[in-house]
């Protein structure tokens, strides 16, 4: 049978950086290839190339037995290529159906090109409805939460009806409901023989679906799995070339007393529901939940970003009034951001300034910086911390995202932290260096820090976590303890399952 | 010190706006449009003011556009027009392209234009300075300032506007024949640090500059000043324009040897006055030419003082 | 001295050199202290929106604000013959709380600087007009001011003293840019106040800071620019300057979407559109254009910048990224 897609030595070559060397693959009708490799891999260029915005310095492209010597974009299109994008590229500004058929706008009026936006709904609904989305064609996009905006990339790809589907993590910001209903999806779409490439960190979601695995390092192709070969341990050591260690290392010691106690929280983001949370210093305490059930408004609360509408915050017992991040950080209570371009670094600043950010005070004599404190104070955190930079003065971003992620740490780690918030520690951070993260989780909890980790992939939950609570709908619906860790287990809790009166949200 | 009341500039906005029938007086409305801010038009004000007191059944208003524009004034005729006043004289900004605008303001109302002319135009009649005459004038003090010639720069805010081009066309009239060469022109735009900048740089790199005469109002302040910080008194003579407060303390202190001023006053008064003549059906006085010319006069160190005086009465009486 | 500034020097150097050698008179101490004089009277506000600039921010205000306290300094001297050093103190408040207001409308009611500056151009420039029926106003018949004037317009040790405010205040500014943990925010937050936010930075504190020095400096660049010109006409006094100053910051290496700049650059910026307004008329350029050699020299400044920016830029993610691989 001819392949769907074949690659054939596609290399690429920027000035002084060697991107891809050789890569050759294919990809058969009805057949999910699960694509797998470090950030840096050269995952992203291949898919540029595919998708026909970088053309490959040397190799062959052929679609559905055709050869493209020039792929642009347009053609890509037009050979029945789609992207889901990891970052969305959408029109905020026009609504689903719009941003669904963009290019491809049903039009009336014949030479007046006029938008015909009934005929465009029609098409659009049947599309949202196999998708279960639970929102309207003319819904605008900016009030779309990011897994229905992910949803609309996805249901893009459909309307072009495309063979060729390209999923770039695709789950990165999904619920773990969304999730299972994106995978389903995955499987129905094979089904009806369009071929699919998946790439993604999370690596049981490949487990789940993907017929095949080849894997990227260093721009080569390194390896490949069939449907029996694909696991954890074989990937990840195709990924780093070596073994990784097992997740969970238990703490040093017991928990202590004392730590962060919320009573009666009430946050902006579910005015009518109030919470109690204690993470215990020397414990890791894992929060799961659905994308807006409201982790991330909580941590923004106890950071002082969004003031509470009630309750009270103890920290050691002292009660503590927290009414900006100011407040916070002045008594040891520190946030790792969910975006950390955006809110944890400044991007253009080099690592030294993005240290001591937050206690650029604490190097200055009468308002004077001291810098060579504010370099020695780096240093320390860029050595501790295996930051890999030529020096303190690199700028933040021309760090990898796991490097960028240990400057937000550095940043806490140089001053006094008591209690560290993190909110999707390890998001788009390739798999060595998660590992990383997690060993400096595990040694700040071991010093007495009280760690609290949103996130949204259960494997990491699961595997680092000491306690885990998992919070519905601006509630804490429960809480496990190491014995009982299960996904099963977090998931009843995710949707809500804890009550009888929410039984039919189970089923959802 | 003269300030509007705080009510004129609403009242006027509400006047704009409203048609005439509700408009509060029923008095008739003579306009006097200028073309920018300047102590030249205060001047003028007093002569309006005192043409005001002689006929008070007319309700007369100088209006001064915020930016120099050609179309800034189009739209503040355009406002008047549709209040229906009764006359405009105007110091059009670009009369050769505002003819369309001008005549429709003459078809609508008596039409002045003042300060400077649009042939052109339907206008009833223009009063106002010649400009070649008067820059004829500052040839003769030129050639005065050096009689056995020498170089002299001359410094104006933009070429782009016909008094400019009619002082420079008289002055260069004036010197034909004569042993005084002018260098160049030297624009600022408005720009008043600029033009004190460009008489800098002149001193800077003509050592052998004899001459420089300022055409606009505070082109010849600026020139008094630059030449005195450089301490270029007695070797370069400065003739110039107009009445600023600083021309007259130069001429009074000999820096300056002489400055060509109009009779803004006369512009004012005359304008309003003559209006009024037209609507009362009298046009006798316009000439033949329908040019009223109001001549210059010459201030020097033998009539300063005098001058001086006079001017602080003019510019401080309300 | 970071290679922008560098960059920009050597562009001053070549620019000067090429002027001296078609017209030495260039060189000459005459012209050199001229444009000294004037580098002072520009540099000072440009500097002020320089700071607001790095918040990430932009004055359109100055130019009006400049006619408006003109006005109020002319008339507190000649008419309220009040005593010179009340008056430019009043004159400096003014500047700062015009600045203050800037800020905290910009950072209280969240209004976009553009907008908030743009109604402060008009609203300033329509005060002034009125405030003086549009009359030019002038020292012409004035009291006892020599002590000012003097201050504002003369001259220590043969140098200008506008050009004398400049260095000092760009070492204070420079200081407190370059040095300070104020400074440290300012870039910041005009970089990412999100993250500035979340690391415990009061941005509005910060932002509205830089507005009420921006407003500060202003007061005081309306003082040395009213006595070098000793009248103050409402309608057109300092018409366009504050596109003069952001023209010297853009090409002093502030970008305007903030976080990029220093003082140094801002005072080279600066320099540059000066020697490039004198060599108008050393090298008897027309007048008329002026402007345009204005605009042609930052348009090729800021396109060298951009190029030489993306390739240093380039070079550091190729050495993190190789060094990444290495390990």
């Amino acid at each position: 049978m001819q392949p769907l897609l074949e690659l054939t030595g596609i290399g690429k070559t920027y000035p002084g950086v060697r991107a891809l060397d050789g890569v050759s693959l294919h990809l058969d009708r009805g057949e999910v290839l699960g694509l797998i490799g470090e950030n840096g891999a050269g995952k992203s260029t291949l898919m540029k190339i595919l998708g026909g915005v970088v053309p490959p310095s040397e190799g062959r492209i052929r679609i559905g037995g055709m050869e493209y010597p020039h792929l642009g974009v347009a053609t890509a299109t037009r050979a029945g290529l789609a992207f889901v994008h990891q970052e969305l590229n959408l029109f905020d500004n026009l609504d689903v159906a719009a941003n669904i058929l963009f290019g491809r706008e049903p039009l009336r009026g014949g030479p007046l090109r006029l938008l015909d936006r009934r005929a465009a709904h029609e098409r659009v609904r049947p599309i949202l409805a196999r998708l279960g989305a639970d929102f309207s064609p003319d819904t605008p996009v900016a009030e779309l939460s990011i897994a229905q905006r992910q949803l609309v990339e996805i249901a893009r790809a459909l309307a072009a009806e495309a063979r060729i589907i390209i999923l770039d993590e695709p789950t990165s910001s999904l619920t773990l409901s969304e999730t299972a209903r994106l995978l389903t999806l995955v499987k129905e779409l094979r089904a009806a023989g369009v071929g699919l490439i998946y790439i993604t960190h999370r690596l049981g979601e490949i487990v789940d679906c993907a017929d095949r695995v080849v894997c990227l390092r260093d721009g080569r192709l390194v390896g490949a799995l069939r449907r029996e070969e694909i696991e954890h341990a074989a990937m990840i050591r195709l990924m780093i070339g070596r073994e990784l260690r097992a997740l969970y290392t238990p703490p040093a010691q017991p928990p202590g007393e004392g730590g962060l106690e919320a009573a009666g929280l009430v946050t902006g983001a579910f005015p009518g529901r109030a919470l109690d949370l204690h993470i215990r210093p020397g414990e890791i305490l894992g929060m799961a939940g659905l994308v807006g059930a409201g982790r991330t408004s909580l941590a923004r609360t106890l950071f002082g970003i969004d003031p509470p509408l009630a309750g009270t915050i103890r920290l050691d017992g002292r009660p503590l009034a927290i009414r900006s991040p100011k407040d916070a950080v002045a008594a040891g209570i520190y946030l790792v951001p969910e975006d950390r371009k955006r809110a944890g670094l400044v991007l253009e600043m080099p690592i030294v300034e993005n240290v001591t950010l937050a206690s650029a005070p604490n190097y200055a004599r009468m308002g004077l910086m001291h810098r060579a404190a504010e370099w020695k104070a780096s240093e320390t955190q860029r050595a501790g911390l295996r930051i890999k930079a030529p020096s303190s003065a690199t700028r933040a971003n021309t760090l990898s995202g796991g490097n960028q992620q240990k400057v937000v740490l550095g940043k806490w780690l140089s001053m006094a932290p008591r209690v560290i918030l993190f909110d999707e520690p390890t998001r788009g951070i390739d798999v060595g260096a998660k590992g990383e993260i997690y060993g400096l989780m595990r040694a700040l909890a071991d010093r007495g820090v009280a760690i609290l980790m949103i996130s949204s992939d259960m494997e990491e939950v699961l595997g680092v976590s000491d306690r885990i609570v998992v919070m519905h709908e601006g509630r804490i619906s429960g809480g496990l303890e190491r014995a009982g860790f299960s996904e099963q287990a977090v998931l009843r809790l995710a949707i809500g399952h804890g009550e009888p009166a929410r039984a039919e949200a189970a089923q959802a | 010190m003269n300030r509007r009341s705080l009510l004129a500039a609403p009242a006027a906005l509400a006047l704009a706006t409203l048609p005439r029938g509700l408009a509060a007086q029923e008095k008739p409305t003579l306009a006097f449009v200028v073309n920018v801010s300047a102590d030249f038009w205060t001047i003028a004000r007093r002569g309006i003011e005192k043409a005001n007191r002689e006929h008070p059944d007319y309700n007369m208003e100088m209006i001064v556009p915020g930016q120099a524009s050609a179309a800034e004034q189009r739209r503040i005729v355009d406002a008047l027009l549709a209040r229906k006043v009764a006359g405009i004289a105007i110091s059009a900004i670009n009369p050769g392209n505002s003819t369309d605008m001008l005549n429709r303001a003459a078809e609508q109302c008596v039409l002045f234009t003042t300060d400077s002319d649009a042939p052109k135009s339907n206008r009833v009649v223009y009063i106002g300075t010649d400009n070649v005459a008067a820059g004829r004038e500052a040839g003769k003090q030129m050639m005065r300032a050096l009689p056995n010639g020498g170089k002299a720069m001359l410094f104006v805010g933009t070429m782009d506007a016909d008094n400019a081009r009619e002082r420079v066309q008289g002055i260069r009239e004036a010197l034909q024949g004569s042993k005084i060469e002018i260098v160049d022109i030297r624009t600022d735009e408005s720009d008043i640090a600029r033009a004190k900048r460009n008489v800098e740089d002149t001193l800077a790199r003509y050592s052998d500059i004899n001459l420089l005469t300022g055409l606009w109002a505070y082109n010849t302040p600026q020139i008094y000043q630059a030449v005195k910080a450089a301490g270029a008194e007695s070797k370069v003579k400065i003739v110039g324009f107009d009445e600023d407060a600083l021309t007259l303390r130069g001429i009074a202190d000999g820096t300056i040897l002489s400055t060509v001023v109009q009779q803004p006053y006369e512009f004012g008064y005359q304008s309003m006055v003559g209006m009024i003549k037209v609507l009362k059906g009298d046009r006798g006085f316009i000439p033949e030419s329908k040019q009223i010319i109001i001549p210059t006069r010459i201030i020097d160190s033998s009539n300063v003082k005098e001058f001086q005086g006079h001017m602080r009465e003019l510019l401080r009486g309300a | 001295m970071s290679k922008k500034e560098l960059g920009l020097a050597v562009l001053l150097i070549v620019i000067g050199g090429f002027t001296a050698i078609l017209n030495p008179l260039f060189l000459s101490s005459v012209n050199l202290l001229n444009m000294a004089n004037l580098i002072g009277l520009f540099g000072v506000f440009s500097i002020g929106q320089g700071l607001i600039i790095i918040t990430g921010g932009i004055d359109l205000s100055v130019g009006s604000m400049f006619a408006l306290l003109g006005v109020i300094l002319v008339d507190l001297l000649v008419n309220y013959e009040l005593p010179w050093p009340l008056a430019v103190l009043i004159i400096i408040g003014a500047g700062t709380t015009l600045g203050l207001l800037h800020g905290l409308l910009v950072t209280r009611l969240r209004l976009q600087p553009f907008v908030v500056t743009l109604c402060g151009l008009l609203i300033y420039r329509g005060i002034a007009r009125y405030y003086t029926a549009d009359s030019t106003m002038g020292f012409g018949y004035a009291g006892d001011i020599d002590t000012i004037t003097w201050l504002a317009s003369g001259r220590s040790f043969g140098i200008p003293n506008p050009f004398l405010f400049l260095v000092v205040v760009a070492a204070v500014m420079g200081v407190v840019l370059h040095r300070t943990v104020f400074g440290r925010y300012l870039y910041a937050v005009g970089r990412n106040d999100e993250a500035a936010r979340h690391s415990g930075i009061n941005a509005d504190a910060v932002i509205t800071g830089a507005y009420l020095l921006g407003g500060g400096l202003a007061g005081l660049a309306t003082v040395l620019l009213v006595f070098y010109t000793s009248s103050v006409s409402p309608s057109s006094f300092g018409n366009f300057y504050e596109l003069y100053a952001i023209a010297a910051a853009v090409l002093g290496g502030c970008s305007l979407r903030g976080g990029e700049g220093s003082i140094l650059g801002i005072v080279l910026g600066t320099v540059l559109l000066q020697i490039l307004q004198n060599l108008v008329n050393i090298l008897g350029i027309p007048s008329s254009l002026n402007f345009a050699v204005m605009g042609g020299v930052i348009l090729l400044g800021v396109i060298a910048d951009q190029q030489l920016g993306r390739r240093k830029q380039k070079a550091q993610l190729q050495r993190s990224q190789a060094l990444a691989a290495a390990e």
